[in-house]
């Protein structure tokens, strides 16, 4: 049967990313051939910047698209006949996040892949591919586009982890990220299957109607799923993949994978979750009862609850004890799962509310992290080693100002975004009577300063114990990046209910800086999902 | 007719035996032969699992079936990459032992 209407602006923004990715990839072809583009002579540094301006076009539209349609509050579905993907407040907003995080991700690149000599223009027709996968997998609403967007999205990061391919532990990154990522698939595959046996149907809908409590079936297939979501965002004990990846993987692809993926395996969770298994173990089974009744069963609820405890646990104690930057943050990023599962564990719409809005604090705190990293990479090699910031604070105030920011705002320190991301999961968890998570949350918190104010410490405290030379410059597009996320940081901590930043008037003209609520998007999307 | 519980069980066993072959060899190659067993497992049940929803008459569901055909392009695709990367270790390295592949640890 041929459905009457096909409702193509669902597919607008993963088409504009997989469109993006094509035209780039045709473009390296064409334009490496010729020898001279507007009268310049042609080098491969100008041909990563044409096919980055191309990329970043095409992301721009899709945020365009993401953004117009989560003001309209439109819900269209794709194929109406059989439902794969729709596209409503939820998807347009984590997509509009997921297309920001690459665009930033985009130019952060630039300059770095030439420092380390891999720069080649498929990094971002394998970036655009990714960020495709991601997507599909936030619209989703059936696990098949949920499983092609999981893989879509895998397949071109296990290339991009090995993308300096004359590096070793590049190599290496690529092949446990490879080997871990498909065993991963593989297993939420089997959870599908079995849900699929115990239900019928592969659609979101049809598992929410179909689900049995009491089937093993369905609960084994419920169970693999959240396995393999859990390899997916890092959790603890499904992380030992990720501080081995992050570490091998060019800086500016963890930068990508650490906040996308992420944001996209939570985001996919809880869209699963609310489309889904909402009403597990019966319509009303939940945390707490009442008017501020929780949407989770207690007892996913629970498993949800226990990984978020053990990731925020070893994520923080381990952060302390590396002494490689790519690593710590790799696993801050662990630990940083943990926080979010609190969120999606206590189970309510101001919980996941708080949780989207830490997905969007996170995503510019770790870019920007990430993105010092990178702005620090010097003669082909990156600038890795914690000990080597020691005196970064005279060699290069501005970053190292930055880096403090960023790292206070991943502490959770007032007045960063942080604080306030934080404070939203554990205030909405102690509503719903999960206070034992809200306290080993809390107590990691403090752990965490350690870890991560060590940074701070050496860049402010310590003279520099190695000069490599005049200290370069940070590239334009670098400094945009770190900019950006260091503004988004700040204002979301200063204002995280929006309001009026600036407001003054010189002679005539009067100036007004607004900083729009991300807090009540995160809440207009959610409340999409839980009405 | 082969009743289901004998499919799905196939399946279990297969996917069993894929997870202890991820877990046990240390051979690249052989891991990822185990992989495309447990994906094969997946897609054994899908297909068992699609003859106990055949729909109903004149409207036939093969849900399970489609998703097969998906998960066979997939994996196609997941090892040529995979491939690829175990080529370029193998490169710098003269051999696809993941015991030796510890360059990144702690």
């Amino acid at each position: 049967m041929i459905p009457e209407t096909i409702f193509v602006a669902v597919l607008a923004p993963i088409g504009f990313a997989a469109i993006g990715a094509m035209l780039v990839l045709l473009g390296e072809v064409l334009l490496s051939r010729s020898q001279s583009f507007l009268g310049r002579p042609w080098n491969a540094r100008l041909v990563g910047s044409v096919l980055a301006g191309v990329s970043m076009l095409s992301l721009l539209l899709g945020l365009f698209v993401s953004i117009q349609w989560f003001a309209s509050g439109d819900v269209q579905v794709f194929n109406p006949a059989h439902p794969l993907l729709q596209l409503d407040r939820f998807s347009a907003l984590a997509s509009a996040l997921i297309i920001t995080a690459a665009l930033l991700s985009c130019a952060l690149a630039t300059y770095y892949l030439e420092v380390v000599g891999i720069n080649h223009a498929e990094y971002y027709a394998l970036l655009l591919l990714a960020t495709a996968g991601m997507l599909t997998m936030v619209t989703a609403i059936d696990f098949l586009p949920l499983f092609v967007g999981l893989e879509l999205m895998s397949i071109p990061l296990y290339a991009l982890a090995g993308f300096d391919r004359r590096r070793l532990s590049s190599n290496e990154s690529a092949l446990k990220y490879f080997l871990i990522g498909s065993f991963a698939s593989a297993v939420l595959l089997y959870g599908v299957a079995l849900l699929y046996g115990a239900t019928g149907s592969t659609s979101f809908a049809a598992l929410r109607e179909g689900f049995d409590p009491q089937s093993p079936l369905a609960l084994t297939g419920l169970g693999l799923v959240v396995v393999g979501f859990a390899f997916k965002i890092s959790a603890v004990p499904f992380h030992q993949w990720a501080p081995d990846v992050y570490e091998g993987a060019p800086s500016s692809v963890t930068a990508y994978m650490s906040v996308a993926v992420k944001a996209t395996g939570v985001l996919a969770l809880l869209r699963l979750l609310a489309l889904g298994a909402a009403p597990l173990g019966g319509v009303g089974a939940t945390v707490l009862d009442g008017p501020d009744a929780g949407l989770l069963d207690a007892s996913l609820g629970q498993v949800l609850g226990g990984l978020a405890a053990l990731s925020m646990i070893v994520g923080n104690l381990m952060a302390v004890i590396q002494d490689n930057v790519k690593r710590l943050l790799a696993y801050s990023s662990v630990a940083h799962a943990g926080y979010l599962l609190v969120g999606v564990a206590a189970g309510t719409a101001e919980a996941w509310s708080a949780a989207v809005f830490y997905l969007i604090v996170y995503t510019f705190m770790n870019l920007g992290a990430f993105a010092i990293v990178v702005a620090l990479a010097q003669g082909g090699r990156d600038c890795e080693r914690v000990a080597s910031f020691a005196g970064l604070a005279r060699a290069r105030p501005g970053l190292a100002a930055l880096m403090t920011i960023f790292l206070l705002a991943l502490t959770g320190i007032p007045p960063t975004a942080g604080f306030f991301a934080k404070f939203g999961v554990f205030s909405a968890a102690v509503n719903v009577g999960l206070v034992p998570l809200a306290i080993i949350g809390v107590v990691m918190s403090v752990v965490s300063v350690y870890a991560y104010l060590r940074i701070p410490v050496l860049m402010y405290m310590h003279e520099p114990e190695e000069f490599a030379g005049a200290p370069a410059q940070a590239q334009s597009g670098e400094r945009f990046v770190l900019l950006a996320c260091a503004v988004a940081v700040l204002a979301l901590g200063i204002l995280p209910n929006g309001g009026t930043l600036l407001d003054f008037s010189l002679g005539e003209q009067r100036f007004a800086l607004s900083v729009p609520s991300v807090l009540d998007w995160a809440r207009a999307a959610v409340a999409f999902l839980v009405p | 007719m082969i009743p289901l519980e004998h499919v799905i069980g196939l399946s279990a066993i297969l996917f069993a035996i894929g997870v202890v072959g991820v877990l046990v060899r240390r051979n690249v190659i052989v891991v990822l032969m185990s992989i495309e067993l447990m994906l094969n497992a997946v897609n054994l049940a899908f297909v068992g699992f699609n003859r106990a929803w055949p729909g109903s008459e004149g409207a036939p569901s093969l849900d399970g079936q489609v998703f097969v055909l998906m998960v066979i392009a997939v994996a196609a695709a997941e090892v040529a990459v995979g491939l690829g990367i175990v080529i370029s270790m193998f490169r710098n390295r003269d051999s696809v032992d993941l015991e030796e592949a510890s360059l990144l640890r702690w």
